[in-house]
Parts: C-alpha cells; structure tokens; sequence
C-alpha cells in the first residue's frame, strides 16, 4: 500500500447531552489510500455521520474527539490545526457530500454563486475562470445545460440535480479526499442508480481517496473497495468487499447480509433471517460487546469484556471473540413456511377475488392562475391516479412498485377512503363500497385496514398500547370491556410482543415495537385486506426483516390480504403474489411475484430492476439507467406516458398511441407497443438469489 | 389500569416544572406571579385596610416604615391626595387585574382552541369563511378594538340592575375574551393543520372515528402544549391591556383600586404632591408584567424542550 | 408571481371589505340608539332625536346605511364632526394622521437599526453572556406597558436628569409635554417628538429584536450554514454572505406587523404625552361620544395596516427567490 492519505486510530468522538461527555464513536480506525473507496455501512445510531464530522474535524461546540487518538492526513495531524489552518483545508483538499443536498444548499443564492465560492475560497479564482471552470465541472457530472443551471436557486432544480451540483461544488477543487454521506438517500432507485454511475465514472478519472458512508448493503457492495461496518459508535468488521459478502467474520455483518431479501426470494421459499432486539442507546452502553445482546454467538465472556478489533490477516479485521467459528450454516437454515399450504395456494389461482377497482380514478383540480381567469379557461387537473384496473385476491399480496409520484400512494388513498376518487369503481366482495371513510358502513371500515409508513407518527403518543388497541376492537368488532382487554394480549403475543407492553406509551417503544403494535392495531378488526404503505422503509436493516417476517406469518395465519407498497423490488418481491408497477398514475405491467424479474417486462419494469444496488460485488449488471425526472402529472405525455424517458423507444408510434395491453401469460401483462418476442430478445435476465454466492 | 398514564402526568409535569425552574428568570417570573395571584386571593384579608375606599381626610402621608419593630408603619406606601392607604389599594388592586385577565384569557382560550381545532381538522368553506373573518380581525390593533368597544357599550344607557348593565360592568373581560378568541382559535388551527396528517389521526378515521372523537381523544393531547405557550401569552398581553385600558380611563371606574386606573389618578400635577401614589401601582404593574412575561417565556423553553 | 400577486389582492380587498363590515356593525347593532347618544342620551327630547336620525341616515336599512357610509369614506366624505364643533372629518383625521406618522417614522428609524443590531448579537451568541442580557432587557423593561415607559421618561425629564449640559448645548431641550399645537411643521414638532418617540421606540425594540433573534438561531441550524463553512471560508463570510441573507428576509414582514403594534402603542403614547396625533384624537372622539369620528379613525388604521403588509408581502415576494417570479 502506497503513504496513507487518512491514517485514523483509536479515534474516540463524545457529544455533550445535558452535562454529561458521551462517547458516541469508539476506537475508530480507518486507513486509506489515494484513489481508493471505502464503504462505512451502518444503520442510523451508529455513529457514521459522526465520523465523518470528526474527520472533517467539524463537529461543532458539544462535540469533541477525545484525546489518545490520531487523525492524519496526507501526514499531517489535524487535531492539532488551528482553525485558519482547517480552513484552508477545507477550502481545496478535503470535502464533504451531504446528505439531503437539498438542504445543503443556501436557498437565497443562486447555484452559480455558491459554486464559484469554493473557488474564492479555495485559490482566490473569480471572475470568468472560475466560472469557466464551473462550467466545466457541471459538464463533467453530466449537468445538462450548466449555465441555466449556475443561472437557478436550489429549489427551481430536482433532487437529483441538487445532488450533483453538489458533487460538483466538492469536487472543483479537486480534493485528495472525498468523504460521501449517503448522498443518494432519499432519491428515488432510479436516480440513484444514476448518481452512483457518476460518482464511480469519477472516481476511476482521479485519484481522490473517498469514503462511502451508507445504510445499504447493495451500495457498497457496487461501489467500494474495502468496508467497515459500524455499529452502536464501534467498528465491528473491515474487509475487502469480496471477502466480507462471501464470508463475513463478524455475526452482525452475518446477520445484516442475510436480512435483506435478494431479488427474487419469496416468502415462499423461506423466512428472511433477522437480528433480534434493537440497538442500545448510547447512553446504556455496557462494558462488554456492543452487539453481545443480539447476538446468536454470545458466551459469557462478551457480556463483561470488549472483544478487541483483531487483525484476521489479508488486510480483514473483526471484533468478535468467536469470530473463527462465524459461519453462515451456524444460524441454521431460516425458520420455513409450512410449504404444502402455500404451494396449494399459490396454485390455487382462482381463490375468490376479494376486491376489484375498476377504472380508479383521482384528479386534483389545479387553481386557476390569473392568466386562465383572464382567458376564461380551467387548468387542466393533476392526474394522480388515472385508470387504474386491478384485482386482489384473498388471502394473497399485491406489490405495487414505482418511483415516488407515479400515483401508489393516492391509489391506496382511494381504496382505503382517505382520499374521494374522481371516477371508477371499488368492488369490496362483489359489493360496491363508497367513496370515503366517512360514508362507509362499519362493517367495509372493519374489512380494510392500514398499515403506515412512519412508525413514529401511527400511534397517537398520549394513548397507551392498550389504548390504541382495545379502541378498534370495541369500535369495529363491538367487544365488550373485558373481553377487549383479554384480546389484547393476544394481539401483543401474536405480534412477539410481551403482554406487559400493553401498558408502554409509544415513547417507551423502539421504531420496530411500534410498527408491531400498528400492525397488531391494523389486525384488530380481522380485516380481509390491510394496505400497507412502505411500512419497512422507516426501519433499520437489522428490523425490517423481522417485521416482514411477522406480515408474512400473519397473512398465513389470518388469511388477509395485503396491498404492499414499496420502493424496494426486493421487499416487495418477497412479501407478494402479484405485482402491478405503476408510472405516472397508470399500470404498465401486472404479474405473477416470480415472474416479473423475468424477461419478458416492460422497459421502465427493467429499468427499475437494473437500477436495484445488488449485495453482490460479483453482479456488474450493465444498468439501463433513466435520465430526466417523472414528467408532471398535470402535463402528461401523450401517446405512451413512459415514452419521455423509455431507452427502448421504438419511434413515432411511442408518441401517439397510447400502448396496448400484451397478455405473456395468464395474470402476467405488459402495457408497450414493443411485440413481446423482440423485448425478451433485449433483455437480460436477472440474478436470482440461487446464482448468488 | 389508568395508574400509568397518570403517574406519566406526573412525571411530564414534574419534568416541566423542572425546566421551567431550573432557570433563574423564569423561576424568579414564576414565583413573582405565585405571589401576586396569593395577593388576588387573599387580599382581602391582608390589606391593613381592606375597604379600599376608607378616607383619612386629615391626613396625606408619606411612606413610612416601622424598622425598629421590623414591620411596615400605619400607611407603609403612603396615603394619596384623598386620604387613602395606597398599601391596601395596591393589594386589593391584584384581585381585579386577575380576575379580569385571567378570566379573559380562560374564557379565550378555552372558546378559541375549540373554534380553531374544528376549523383545522374539518377545514373546507367553514374554515375558509372563519379564516378570513379573524384576518380581518386581526388587522385592527386590539387596543383601537378595546377602546371602541368599552367606549361605545359604556356609553349606552341601561337601566340599572338590567342584564345589559350587568354586562357593561364586565365590558373589559368580555372584550379580551373576544379579541383573543381569534388569536387563539388561529393557533389551534395550525397545530391542528399539522397533527391532522399525522397517521394516527388517518388511523381514526380508518376506523370511522366520529369528529369529536377525533378532535378532542386524538388531536387536543398533542395540541395541548402548543396552547399552554399561547395561553401564557394572551395572559401577559391580557394583563398589559386591563392596565392599558385602566390607565386610558377604559378600565374600572374610580374609585376601584384598578393600578391603571390609580396611576392616570395620580400624574400631571398630582405627581408633585403625592408621587408614592403613582410610583408604587405603577411599579406593581412593571413588576406583574415582567414576572408574566419571564414566565411564559420559560414556560415556551420547558414546552420546546419536552418535546 | 402572477398567483402570488392575485391571491395577495384578493386577500387584500376580503379582508377589507369585512374589516369595514366589522366596523360598521359593531357600532350600530350594539344594543342602543346611536342617534339618541348623540343627542345627548335620556335626557334628550324624541323629535332631537329624530332629527338627528334623519341627518346622520339612520333610518334607512342596515345594509343600506352601510354601502352608504363605505361609498363616502371611501368618496372621501367622511362626514361634520360633533365633538370638535363640526369640523370637517377628513381634514382633522389627516392633520392627526400626519403629526401620528411623523412620530412614527421618528420611532422606527431609531428601533429597526437598533434592534436587528441586538437580534442578531443576541442570535450568533445564543445563550451566552450577550444574548442573556439582551432577551432580559427586551423581555423585561422594554415590554413594560407604554405609559409605565412613558412616566418614567417624562419623571426624568421633570426631575431634570436630562436637563444637562450637553442637551443645552445641542440647543433642545425636552418638554415634559409635547403639547405642540396640532398644525404645527415638522420642525417646530421635533423636540417635542423626541419623548415620545423614544417610548415607542421601546416598544417595538422587544418585538423586532427577539423575531430577528429567534430567525438568526433557526438559520444557524440549517444545513447549508455548514456547507459553507466547509468552503473554507471565513466565519464572518458565512454569517453576512450565507446565514444574515436569510435571517433578515422574513423582517420586511416582521417590521410590517410591528406597524399594527405601534398603532396601538401611540394611542396610549399620544395619551400619556398630550401629543395631537390621531391616537388622542380616537379617545377624545369616543369620549365625546362621536360615532362617525370614531368609525373613520378605525378605518384609516385597518388600511394604514392593510396597506402595510400589502406591501410587505410584495416586497417579501420580490426579495425571496423561493416565491416564483413569472
């Protein structure tokens, strides 16, 4: 290895909370190389924003690194700069890439202007070179049209460009060390998959050392050379990528790897693997291992010392006493589904249809500006949802996947009541049902239920568990008292929560206890189909497998139904039956869960599966990426809607004519004017989890 | 079964009260307004001369103070031109600016959080049509209000002992209770904005939650800081007003020991002859003001903190 | 913009339009005959009263009498008063208005300076030292009630504190009074307009300096306060170019709203001093019992005030680039 650029050891970073110096990252270490990356995995809590603060010694007055550790750069110590001296090294040699760029950027400024200060700032250019050179860099993290971009403020530009302009802002200095923090969380897979494109085509040109910070396995996995993966403030493993995915040495990186679904699994097949417990507060730290109490390897020993960070040879560290004896068939096979009662359903294509939506419709009026008053005319509306067909079956989940904006949301909206749809039918039963909650009988309200995004914001945080569901069961099933209060242990024991929880207060429950009691509370009523909205995607990693785990038990034992929701093909192909993917408030392609990754699909089906990071350094899919952002959905493309942004284009007819319905098989059918034998020709296959590892 | 959520109330208050007391302002406010409202209470009982109105006509004093006996003399603040202990008139002043204030700021807040909740949640023409009507309210300054308002109904006749007259008398109270309706029902508005797309609040009406279920089981708990800070507020603007509109002669009628009131008595000329009889309401006044506003200004940061 | 701009308008002229409904009725469906009070109450004679109905229109029907009084405030008639021997409304409400504006304009050139100054030390240095002094000091005396400020200023003077060699050289000295006459200029007002626009100064020095300050701490907390820093640049740059450019933005509004606040201050202010401005001339006309006087007052507020944030909102609109232009 060539002169470290960042040599970082025994790095200890404490915040202040009331009076007390707590120690939030612990014996952190790190070396890197010019031009090479590295990933920082860890979920939130784990203090990987915090490193990278300390390590742009940025961390504001209640925060500080505690004497004892060492943080050199390009060989010099930085703890011991003065804070002109941070400056200019902030100014030209290191930079940070926040997340929610957004944010990032000052709001009264225009884009220009804050670009061509770091210029100033960094060797005192102005004036036509510097904006020269910005206009260069723009073009080089492929800006469209860079001088109407220098020309706007941030919030006239789309999430993803906000993104590269401030990659672009960090890397006109051309630094000799990047640190990224999760630059691509909150944007949609689509844009992601391009902003990773870009930086790793960025990378290659220079020889900028970078750290990756992240959440999602799949990211380092595409991006990075080396990891370390954090938890709870400490470094539990570092591994060159290759090593740590084939065999982590650590059972927490274990136990993460093997809680996300891969692409293709299916709830079918087995139950994901998950991480018991919740991570400890930082104020509950205990003396031994961090990890000690969800960990499936614990012995005594963990629970009094700290394992140290030990050096495992081939440049691999991990800090686990037992780490020879980590080992995938160590965890045993994931607990299976009963197989005979599901393969009987799933070829049971002709359960009873639970509800059918016809011709769905949601327009929201547009307010009239002066102009159409003057011109005497109406705006034309926002269609959120136009024409939706669909039908869901007992006992079985539909997935609906989609960028954000294609209308999943509203759509589940309209069935549930929150929202009056505009036109079209719901059929609940065979019978139709009314528009909103309001108008609704007790006995539809009680057939459908929710499952929400947010954990934090679904239970009222006044009302107590037993509250929140004793209400429903009193409300919608007309128990009595009592026999409400025997119910509720029951819904708690059925969710693996203890029935002392019943007295607990939302504040007192972590995000993953809550989104157990949500769904205990969506349960209450025995609905035939509850709808559930990203109710993953507000969780860490570690969790969300566990309460996947715990929708596909329930469906088992109940016979629900569920509308599943979700950004992530992988959740959603786990959990679902059929799936329907939507695009600007209209269904291109339905079908069955296990063959949509599958060619023949629907170009912007394929373009969303491309874009899925794989947690597999092995997989170097050639990705079809999508440029531009969703049109509007007041301005609707004519002809095929998808037609703005489609790669596989075929010509005029694309714009004209909107796309017909093309049956691959029974239940499985494309919207596209592409005939079906020409789009499996294009396309390639998709990795199933089989020929991974 | 409910010991949790009231011993929770325990401890959310006790944390507040904390906060609120751990910083030396708002616990020297605090104390300060505990004070002043045991002397609305009990003064009756305190003032040395509890009718406010005894006259001592031969005598105009000057503050005096007993230290030999470490206790206040006969007339410790002083007599004013007409003989009176200003002492007593200063104590039993307290009752007034409480019950007219505090009355008026209950009376607004509980009318007003109950107008604005069912504004925010239900929203559509009613929200629309009301919003525009306290805009407008809002845009004439509440002291013009006030004046016209106690001016015009003081200066209609009403035969005595009728209900008009009853109302008349309290013409101050009822105005702050109207002019900070809209101030308050706006601010519950917008908590209500804001907690209604929560997805407990959705989670509600998923179960077809009937509104005033809604409103007061699901949205008030959560909205309840928000308008103990408001609350606190008003009370502060409240008292500022009764002594404003005292001062102006809008308030009580003399010979009420109203502070304002005793103040306006007291100036111009009359400042020269017995200037205790305006320093000391006048510094009653300072003292409840700022100790209000020291309060709810710590009541704001232990609110913001908690949550 | 265009949006903007119609739905400001709409606003304006709504909220206009029920302000003089509000007006108008409050004063006329209170229980009792205006007529009568103007007559001068019981003792007055029935055919007083009716001839007085019958001048002042009182007999046609509400919203008649309505849309006949808003035709002529808004036509400029604004009716005789009563209570200063008939004098022409209009004319005695602008020579108010003017003297009222002139001690207005007087307190906001002193407070806005001063206290976006003490707002933003108080913001950068947020619970510190500087920042404790100033939230007292507004929190405290400068919240007190105008005519507790306005005493104690008019005590100093009397007691001759100020009375020193340096205001005699300066050639002013401060009447304990600003008992000027009402048609007095600008400069023969001046030294009486100091007092009392000191007073009013106070008053809007809390209510500008804590928003100021509350917008400087909420800007510090933002994301991009950091990306600048880490440009390199120095502190001074990020606070002026970066975190002030955003703080003071929403202070075209505040200033705006602490114009309402001041208008009620100046009444009690005007009070207190004996100043002619038209603050003293609303309490001697509802004194006096002088209806139509006291309506016109009001409204000139309600579109001094309306007009205020009227012209704020564009100002706002035109300063802040997250408002759509075009």
């Amino acid at each position: 290895m060539t002169a470290p650029l960042l040599d970082v050891e025994n790095l200890t970073v404490s915040y202040r909370i009331g009076k007390r110096w707590i120690p939030a990252v612990r014996d952190f270490h790190l070396q890197l190389a010019p031009g090479h990356i590295v990933g920082l995995v860890g979920e939130s809590g784990s203090g990987k924003s915090t490193v990278a603060l300390a390590l742009m010694r940025y961390l504001g007055s209640n925060g500080r690194v505690e004497s004892g550790g060492r943080l050199d750069f390009a060989g010099e110590d930085l703890l011991s700069k003065s804070d002109a001296e941070m400056r200019s090294i902030w100014a030209r040699r290191v930079k940070l890439v926040p997340q929610n760029a957004g944010a990032a950027l000052n709001p009264s400024m225009k884009i220009g202007a804050q670009v061509t200060e770091v210029l100033g700032a960094a060797m005192g250019t102005g004036g036509a070179e510097a904006e020269q050179a910005m206009l260069q860099i723009f073009h080089d993290v492929n800006l469209v049209d860079p001088e109407k971009v220098a020309d706007r403020y941030p919030h006239e530009l789309s999430g993803g460009m906000q993104q590269r302009v401030v990659i672009a802002m960090a890397l006109i200095t051309n630094p000799e060390l990047l640190i990224l923090d999760e630059p691509t969380t909150g944007l949609d897979v689509t844009t992601e998959a391009v902003i990773l494109d870009l930086v790793r085509g960025l990378m290659a040109e220079r020889d900028t050392g970078v750290i990756y910070i992240t959440h999602n396995l799949g990211v380092v996995a595409q991006l990075c050379e080396r990891v370390l993966v954090l938890y709870a403030g400490e470094i539990m493993e570092e591994a060159p990528v290759e090593q740590l995915y084939a065999l982590p040495r650590h059972p927490y990186s274990l136990g993460l790897l093997n809680s996300v679904p891969r692409l293709g699994q299916s709830k079918a097949d087995s139950r994901l693997h998950s991480i018991s417990g919740n991570p400890p507060a930082l104020a509950e730290l205990t003396r031994g291992c961090v990890f000690a109490d969800r960990c499936e390897f614990v012995i005594d020993k963990c629970r009094v010392e700290k394992p140290p960070l030990e050096q495992l040879g081939d440049g691999r560290a991990a800090r686990c006493f037992r780490w020879e004896e980590v080992d995938a068939s160590f965890l045993g096979p994931a607990v299976g589904s009963s197989e005979g009662e599901r393969v009987l359903q799933r070829d049971d294509a002709d359960t009873d249809t639970l509800m059918r939506v016809t011709n769905l419709k949601k327009h929201f009026p547009v307010a009239k500006s002066l102009e159409d008053w003057l011109r005497g005319r109406t705006p034309a509306p926002i269609r959120a949802v136009d024409g939706v067909n669909l039908t869901l079956r007992a006992g079985q989940t539909l997935g609906l996947v989609g960028e954000s904006g294609s209308g999943k949301t509203t759509l589940s909206r309209l069935i549930i009541g929150l929202q009056e749809r505009t036109g079209g039918q719901l059929e609940l039963l065979g019978m139709d049902i009314r528009n909103s909650v309001r108008e609704r009988s007790p006995d539809v309200l009680s057939k459908l239920q929710m499952v929400f995004q947010n954990p934090q914001n679904s239970l009222n945080p006044y009302l107590s568990v037993r509250q929140a569901l004793r209400r429903p069961l009193v409300k919608l099933r007309g128990m009595t008292p009592a026999g409400a209060e025997a119910e509720v242990a029951q819904l708690l024991r059925r969710v693996n929560l203890r029935e002392d929880y019943a007295d607990r207060f939302p504040d007192e429950l972590s995000g993953g206890e809550k989104q157990r009691v949500v769904i205990a509370r969506a349960f209450a009523s025995d609905p035939d189909l509850i709808i559930c909205d990203e109710p993953v995607s507000a969780l860490d990693v570690s969790v969300q497998s566990a309460v996947l785990n715990l929708l596909a038990r329930l469906q088992e034992e109940h016979g629900s139904a569920y509308l599943f929701i979700s950004h992530d093909l992988a959740v959603v192909g786990y959990l679902s039956d059929v799936i329907a993917v939507m695009y600007l408030g209209q269904l291109f392609e339905v079908g069955a869960a296990s063959d949509l990754f599958q060619p023949p699909y629907h170009p912007y089906t394929e373009a969303l599966v491309s874009a899925i990071p794989v947690a597999d350094p092995h997989h170097k899919a050639e990705r079809m990426l999508l440029h531009d952002v969703l049109p509007s959905a007041q301005r609707l493309p004519s002809g095929c809607r998808f037609h703005t942004r489609c790669p596989r284009k075929i010509g005029a007819v694309c714009e004209e004519e909107a796309p017909p319905w093309r049956e691959v098989e029974a239940g499985h059918a494309i919207r596209c004017h592409i005939p079906l034998e020409e789009l499996s020709a294009l396309q390639h296959s998709f990795p199933r989890s089989e020929e991974i590892g | 079964m409910n010991s949790s959520l009231f011993s929770r109330q325990v401890a959310a208050l006790r944390r507040f009260a904390g906060v609120l007391l751990r910083h030396p302002q708002s616990a020297l406010g605090t104390a300060l307004v505990f004070f002043f409202l045991f002397l609305a209470i009990f003064g009756s009982g305190l003032a040395p001369y509890p009718n406010p109105n005894d006259q001592r006509h031969d005598v105009r004093l000057s503050p005096t103070l007993d230290i030999g006996a470490l206790q206040l003399g006969a007339h410790p603040f002083g007599t004013d031109r007409l003989g009176r202990d200003v002492y007593s008139r200063v104590i039993l002043g307290a009752g007034s600016i409480f019950r007219i204030a505090g009355l008026g700021t209950v009376i607004s807040v509980l009318v007003g959080s109950a107008v604005g909740l069912y504004m925010g949640y239900r929203g559509g023409w009613f929200d629309e049509l009301l919003g525009r009507v306290i805009d407008a309210l809002l845009a004439i300054p509440a002291l013009l209000l006030a004046l016209v308002l106690v001016g015009i109904i003081r200066n209609l006749d009403f035969e005595i002992g009728s209900w008009q007259a009853e109302l008349a008398d309290n013409v101050v109270l009822l105005v702050i209770a109207v002019l900070y309706v809209p101030v308050v029902a706006r601010v519950a508005r917008s908590s209500a904005l804001d907690i209604k797309t929560r997805e407990f609040v959705e989670a509600a009406e998923i179960r077809g939650e009937p509104t005033y279920y809604i409103i007061f089981r699901e949205i008030l708990p959560s909205v309840i800081p928000a308008l103990v800070v408001e609350a606190s507020l008003r009370f502060s603007y409240a008292i500022f007003l009764v002594a404003s509109l005292g001062f102006l002669g809008f308030g009580a009628r003399p010979p009420s020991p109203d502070w304002g009131l005793m103040v306006n008595e007291n100036r111009g000329g009359f400042y020269q002859l017995t200037p205790w009889a305006l320093d000391f309401p006048a510094l009653a006044i300072a003292l409840l003001v700022i100790a209000v506003n020291l309060m709810s200004d710590g009541i704001r940061r232990a609110v913001q903190k908690g949550n | 913009m265009l949006k903007f701009l119609r739905r400001r308008f709409v606003f304006f002229f709504f909220t206009y339009l029920i302000s003089s409904l509000m007006i108008f009725f409050l004063l006329r469906v209170l229980p009792g005959d205006p007529a009568r009070v103007i007559a001068g109450g019981r003792e007055a004679t029935d055919q007083q009263v009716e001839q007085i109905r019958s001048e002042l229109g009182l007999n046609a029907p509400l919203p008649q009498q309505y849309v006949n009084w808003l035709g002529n405030f808004l036509g400029g008639d604004w009716g005789k008063t009563i209570a200063f021997r008939g004098a022409d409304n209009r004319e005695l409400i602008v020579q108010r208005s003017v003297n009222s504006a002139r001690l207005a304009l007087v307190a906001l050139l002193l407070s806005v300076p001063l206290s976006l100054v003490l707002g933003i030390i108080a913001g950068l240095r947020e619970n510190k030292l500087p920042d404790v002094i100033i939230s007292l000091l507004t929190l405290s005396v400068v919240s007190l009630p105008e005519f507790v400020t306005g005493l104690f200023l008019i005590n100093i003077v009397a007691l001759g504190w100020v009375r020193g060699p340096l205001a005699e050289a300066l050639g002013w000295w401060f009447p304990s009074s600003s008992a000027v006459p009402a048609n007095a200029s600008f400069y023969e007002m001046l030294p009486a307009l100091w007092l009392p626009a000191f007073a009013a100064t106070l008053v809007l020095l809390a209510y500008i300096s804590r928003l100021t300050r509350a917008g400087v701490i909420e800007e510090l907390k933002r994301d991009y306060v950091r990306t600048a820093a880490l440009k390199g640049i120095p502190y001074r740059s990020v606070i002026v170019r970066h975190v002030l450019r955003n703080a003071l933005l929403p202070t075209v509004t505040v200033i705006a709203i602490s114009i309402t606040w001041l208008i009620s201050g100046l009444v009690v202010i005007e009070y207190v001093f004996g100043f002619p401005g038209l603050g003293s001339l609303l309490i001697a006309a509802i004194e006096r019992r002088d209806l139509l006087l006291v309506q016109s007052i009001v409204m000139v507020s309600v579109t001094v005030i309306l007009f205020t944030n009227l012209f704020a909102d564009l100002a706002y609109a035109a300063l802040n680039p997250r408002i759509k232009l075009g």
